[in-house]
């Protein structure tokens, strides 16, 4: 059997906006994502599920483009780092606080961590250090030692607090 | 963004200024290497040897080149043949460099050495096809080891070497015997630090643009070093008769004058240190390989006739900590097969093969002993290091150069009569030896590790043994025995002061005696390191008499017609935050905004030239030095301009919040536009201001010290090493960028974490890379990077330019500070640490848990 030649019609919805794509069956999600979609926010650290780089939310929740096939995606709704910030530019508010604590360095692996904080502010608003650091443990970062990342978290957890009641 | 930025009225250097790279950074809009897709690029996958050690008999390309999609597939045979191959560098008296090409054509010499290049319309067609070449091999006996190296029935990796060493060399400074016979006492201790990985996120990637009307060639690379990936593929592909290329040269005269005019340059403006170049090297690698001078002249002539370099164009970059510092072999592949079949190529590595051959560094054996009275006064060093290159010595520098620089800093900070050491370089059949952030750091950690066993055969302090030997302000200016000059920039001892008040060393030991009772283990311990960022000025001649010429940094400064300032450096960002810091030293040199500046890096067309690019610490003192000279000189042309217009001396001129003002008559001001603008108006075709300088650090320079203080808890139940504090007390002169300086010093120690407790390239003993994906080769994570406390000391230097490197510091110390904490710990049960890993099943040995099987 030759799978190189068969394809598949899926339908998701990325950013908002839904898409019919027709994807090789063995092409990965992060694929398509990069290189049909032309999103390339979402990058590729090591292609075996371990470094999170590619990690980007399905149905709110985060997972690893680089482990799921395109065709499992088919009518889920996908949130990757171009998704995050405004239509105007303005950042999302874990954008605003990780440039404020001088979150990364390289920032290759940065949407990776981004995407798993805004899921996990979603479930937790307030979480303590020591929850961050569990969530963000299937994140690899090779610059910063991730202290940084940590504060940026807890930094957003403040701004989201004060943006909340501001409103 | 503008709203970060406001000016403080008191200057932008020494403010947490966040980061300009970040707009585009977290938003998803970075531009890294793999996201470059030039129309029509074809995708490559290589075809790498599974065995360490083999001839390669046949290949049979047929079935992958049928393959659907498969445009080319390419062996030595194609790629070679319009090729030259990597020429010594860096050569050193008494050393063997091996001449190697792109791919191996008879021989592969290690687990993923590149044997044919598959090109195809996607890379899961290449990789595809990459399955289908055949080739047969038959396996030679593998060297998997330094004590295999030395074995001298071992199979040579590299013919013309003298078995498989490929370096010896030794060097006394004072009378070693004579200090080691005087001395009370002789403690000797054999070290070995195990084989270790840059791992950056971002893997080596390289996109070859093919202009499809000219045939010129842009270079999209993640590479700390844009100039010399761009000389290098110059060179290795212009592959003509001598001849032809001396009647190339002759007939450009464009290209003759530009040459002479380069070269009369490059003499002049490192004319002191030329003088002092010996030519021992390049004797030692004959008298080894004969055919080497040929193949230098025919790439030295080569690029004299080529007309057309390519472009490199390198922007955002995922890391490198060294590894994207040297010049790969894929990368000459892949520019020779753009070439040959004019089509773009675009390869991006998967993360087994960095994993294989992205680069390895640090394997190292040490047998050090120190001549000590009993009273603790260190007197004597010996050392015998021997470092593991692998099959391919990383490009352009190998591990004959770094055992150099280990040579000059092992006496470290303190006061030694007497000092001896011997370096040897050998080849195995392991993946390429490459830079990794502070590539001597070996010495640090052997020498601090040293000091504590002294200490502890002394039933002394090891911070009393430090504070006994360590050189203090009283007696400066001094020199480090192996030469380089001690001014009051060597702060390590006020570091360790400073340190020591920070950590109470009585609460710790009450500390430690209730934690005892639970059954838990404490430990704490101290490292001490200076470095050369950028180091004295007679810093790089210690190392290596000459290279003082490779050192120099080149910045532009520009004042455009628009009054916007630029800056271009030839340094190469990946992390570091340059674009922010040079914003910051360019606008408070010119009384702007850092919104005001631009700063252009990456691009050969636009920067200046550079040896090194980004790496040895260098982007601080000697790209920030560079950047904060030619910023001033161009404010001198600006003002000068505008102490005209405003009828004024230059000398009351002044700058504040971009107005360009007589002191004291802010009203009456110019704009940095009108000033260029009246340039301009005068001569339309004028570039208004624009200043280049070269800068070496010469009279400047200086030295940057670092504490490091681990703390250490054991649990005995299963080997884990948990550490509840980490303190780390440096001194790199005047920060730019506090916030930036703190994440250079964190992630500098995740690394030192990772390779004490987690990281290791593990071969087997037939040479078998054990460790290929992340769940073998294991990068720290949140749960294992403690917050890192950091205390800044800022000791100004006798220069101008007070800027002094961090990058690599924090790598520098941690191995040291936490191999001594856990011996600490464990002291107490006899516990002697000598290597540098020790995972937990070596932490349960070393306290008596379990037996070494």
């Amino acid at each position: 059997m030759t799978l190189a030649g068969d394809t598949l019609t899926i339908s998701v919805t990325v950013n908002g906006e839904t898409t019919e794509l027709t994807v090789e069956t063995r092409r990965m999600l992060s694929d398509v994502i990069r290189d049909d979609l032309g999103l390339t926010g979402t990058h590729l650290g090591c292609e075996h599920g371990v470094c999170g780089a590619c990690t980007i939310l399905l149905d709110g929740r985060p997972a690893r483009s680089c482990l799921m096939l395109a065709a499992q995606a088919d009518g889920s709704e996908i949130t990757t780092i171009e998704g995050l910030a405004s239509t105007d530019g303005t950042m999302h508010p874990v954008q605003q606080a990780m440039h404020d604590s001088h979150g990364f360095q390289c920032a290759f692996c940065a949407s990776g961590f981004m995407l798993t904080t805004v899921a996990l502010l979603a479930a937790e608003p307030k979480p303590s250090r020591e929850r961050i650091r569990r969530e963000l443990s299937g994140n690899l970062c090779r610059c910063t030692g991730y202290q940084s990342i940590i504060d940026g978290v807890e930094t957003a957890v403040a701004l989201i607090d004060t943006e909340g009641s501001d409103r | 963004m503008s709203a970060d930025h406001q000016t403080s009225g008191l200057g932008f250097v020494g403010q947490s200024v966040k980061r300009v790279e970040d707009q585009r950074l977290l938003t998803g809009n970075g531009r890294y290497v793999a996201d470059i897709n030039p129309p029509g690029v074809l995708h490559a996958a290589f075809v790498r040897s599974p065995f360490p050690h083999a001839t390669i008999d046949r290949i049979n390309v047929s079935a992958a080149r049928r393959a659907p999609g498969v445009v080319a597939v390419m062996t030595a045979a194609e790629i070679n043949a319009i090729t030259n191959p990597f020429p010594p560098f860096l050569m050193l008296d008494g050393m063997y460099t091996p001449l190697f090409w792109a791919l191996s054509d008879d021989r592969v010499r290690h687990i993923g050495d590149p044997v044919a290049l598959v090109l195809a319309e996607s890379r899961h067609l290449a990789e595809d096809a990459a399955e289908l070449v055949e080739v047969d091999y038959t396996a030679l006996e593998p060297v998997a080891s330094i004590a295999d190296a030395l074995r001298p029935t071992s199979r040579q990796v590299w013919p013309k070497a003298d078995g498989n060493l490929l370096y010896d060399s030794s060097t006394e400074y004072g009378d070693v015997d004579a200090v080691f016979a005087a001395a009370d006492r002789v403690i000797t201790e054999r070290l070995s630090c195990q084989r270790q990985s840059n791992q950056p996120m971002e893997t080596r990637g390289t996109v070859i643009e093919v202009d499809p009307r000219t045939g010129h060639l842009t270079v999209h690379s993640a590479t700390q070093t844009s100039h010399v990936l761009r000389w290098v593929l110059a060179a290795l592909t212009e592959k003509r008769s001598m001849g032809s290329s001396i009647a190339a040269f002759a007939r450009n005269k464009d290209r003759r004058t530009a040459f002479i005019a380069g070269a009369r340059s490059f003499m002049a403006t490192n004319k002191d240190s030329l003088g002092n170049q010996d030519n021992s090297g390049a004797r030692s690698q004959f008298r080894k390989d004969r055919s080497f001078p040929i193949h230098m002249q025919r790439i030295g002539l080569g690029l004299l006739a080529k007309d057309d370099y390519p472009t490199v164009l390198a922007q955002d970059i995922g890391g490198g900590f060294g590894a994207k510092g040297s010049v790969h072999r894929e990368d000459v592949a892949l520019a020779a097969a753009a070439i040959a079949l004019g089509r773009s190529v675009k390869w991006i590595e998967d993360r087994v093969e960095n994993l294989t051959d992205g680069g390895h560094a640090r394997e190292e054996d040490l047998t050090v002993s120190i001549a000590v009275d009993h009273d603790g006064t260190m007197r004597g060093l010996k050392v015998d290091l021997i470092v593991d290159q692998g099959a391919y010595p990383g490009f352009p520098v190998g591990a004959g150069f770094t055992t150099q620089i280990m040579q000059v800093m092992f006496p470290g900070s303190y006061r030694f009569e007497a000092f001896g050491m011997r370096s040897r370089v050998v080849a195995t059949n392991k993946g390429k030896y490459v830079a990794y952030r502070g590539p001597w750091a070996n010495e640090t950690w052997a020498r601090e590790r040293m000091v504590d066993i002294v200490a502890r055969a002394l039933r002394m302090s090891p911070v009393e043994v430090r504070l006994r030997n360590m050189i203090g302000e009283s007696e400066m200016p001094t020199h480090m025995i192996t030469g380089p000059t001690i001014d009051e920039t060597m702060s390590v001892r006020k570091t360790l002061e400073r340190a020591l008040q920070v950590v109470d060393l009585d609460a710790f030991e009450r500390e430690r005696a209730e934690a005892a009772e639970q059954g838990r283990h404490l430990g704490i311990g101290f490292a001490c390191y200076h470095e050369a960022a950028p180091g004295p000025p007679d810093y790089m001649d210690s190392v290596n008499a000459g290279s003082d010429a490779l050192t120099a940094e080149v910045a532009r400064a520009t004042i455009e017609a628009d009054g916007s300032v630029v800056v271009y450096t030839s340094q190469m960002p990946h992390g570091q935050s340059h674009e922010t810091t040079y914003s910051q030293v360019a606008a408070d040199e010119l009384g702007v905004s850092i919104d005001d500046v631009k700063v252009v890096w990456g691009d050969t067309r636009r920067t200046p030239f550079s040896l090194i690019g980004t790496g040895g610490s260098r982007g601080g003192p000697l790209g920030g030095g560079a950047i904060k000279r030619s910023s001033r000189e161009v404010r001198r042309m600006l003002i000068e301009e505008a102490a005209r217009m405003l009828e004024a001396s230059v000398d009351d001129i002044e700058i504040v919040g971009g107005n360009i003002h007589v002191a004291g008559v802010p009203s009456r001001g110019l704009t940095f536009a009108e000033v260029a603008g009246a340039v301009t108006a005068t001569d339309p075709s004028a570039h208004p201001f624009d200043a280049t300088v070269t800068y070496n650090g010469k009279g400047d320079g200086g030295w940057s010290c670092a504490t490091h203080v681990c703390f250490v808890d054991i649990d005995l139940d299963t080997g884990k090493v948990a550490i509840p504090r980490y303190v780390v007390v440096e001194d790199c002169g005047p920060i730019i960028n506090p916030a930036i300086v703190d994440g250079q010093v964190r992630g500098g120690v995740a690394q030192g974490i990772g390779a004490v407790l987690y990281e290791s390239s593990i071969y087997d003993e037939s040479a078998n890379l054990q460790a290929t994906t992340y769940m073998d080769y294991l990068i720290p994570t949140t749960m294992e990077i403690p917050d890192i406390e950091i205390h800044h000391i800022e000791t100004l230097s006798p220069g101008e330019n007070d800027f002094r490197g961090v990058g690599e510091g924090g790598m520098i110390g941690a191995p040291a500070a936490i191999t001594n904490a856990i011996e600490d710990a464990l002291a107490g049960r006899g516990a002697r640490v000598t290597t540098q890993y020790l995972p937990p099943t070596t932490i349960l040995e070393l306290a008596g848990v379990i037996r070494p099987d």
